[in-house]
């Protein structure tokens, strides 16, 4: 297995190799937080599958990945390689129908 | 950045001597959006986790992380302490507002412990 350090480009990858990402504290299955397992939630409700990252994995994810994004707090949600928001931004737009909506919009290539 | 949240690890969080007060949340998020309907709410009891509704007219047409944005980054050096540790951010129009309108409030802690992980719930219609 090859070495994450947490690089700039090593994050952009993984948002632009996957349509859903979601930083997270913990994992879907085991969420060390309310707000990400929150997120998670909403990401499980739609048919599309997604990539979680557990940022308690290792001591340098959260300072890396918050200065990649420029964003402070934790979950993060990226669709189509853009950050959408925590948490609360995720809910809102999969309540209004806006998440869903992005999903379709785009179909994945290949 | 990682210096700062070290030294937010190591502060005494639960002391509610350095815990903010809504009013202090209140006052600061009308600093970046002076016109605006600001309600908060500790969710925790512990000072530290945040529901803040922001209504406000000039959100209107705007991306909701875009209205997020300027209030993010006037907390962030609080963020960075942990003297703001977590905040459930709402930024909505006066008519997204009504629409959302009995909404509780997410509970993270509460959530974690009754194991239901999800969505917000309307709350009950009272009977007239």
């Amino acid at each position: 297995m090859t070495e994450f350090n947490w690089t700039a480009a090593e994050l952009q990858k993984i948002v632009d190799e996957n349509r859903l990402v979601l930083f997270m504290k913990g994992t879907p299955e085991q969420p060390q937080c309310g707000f990400s397992s929150r997120a998670a939630m909403v990401f499980q409700q739609l048919e599309q599958p997604f990539v979680s990252v557990n940022i308690l994995s290792d001591p340098r994810a959260i300072p890396s990945v918050c200065e990649w994004s420029d964003w402070p707090t934790m979950p993060q949600c990226f669709v189509d390689g853009e950050l959408i928001g925590g948490s609360d931004i995720a809910l809102d737009m999969y309540e209004s129908g806006e998440l869903q909506q992005m999903i379709d919009e785009k179909p994945q290539e290949g | 950045m990682t210096e700062l949240i070290a030294r937010g690890l190591k502060s005494d969080r639960f002391s509610p001597t350095f815990m903010p007060t809504a009013e202090w949340m209140v006052d600061e998020v009308k600093k970046v959006y002076p016109d605006a309907e600001v309600e908060v709410m500790d969710t925790t009891g512990t000072g530290d986790h945040w529901f803040v509704k922001v209504v406000d007219s000039s959100f209107e047409g705007m991306r909701l992380i875009q209205r997020q944005k300027p209030i993010i980054s006037h907390f962030k050096p609080h963020i960075a302490t942990n003297y703001v540790h977590a905040l459930d951010l709402k930024c909505w129009t006066p008519e997204q507002a009504k629409e959302k309108e009995g909404d509780t409030p997410f509970s993270p802690h509460e959530a974690r412990r009754s194991g239901f992980v999800g969505l917000q719930v309307k709350r009950e219609n009272k009977e007239e």
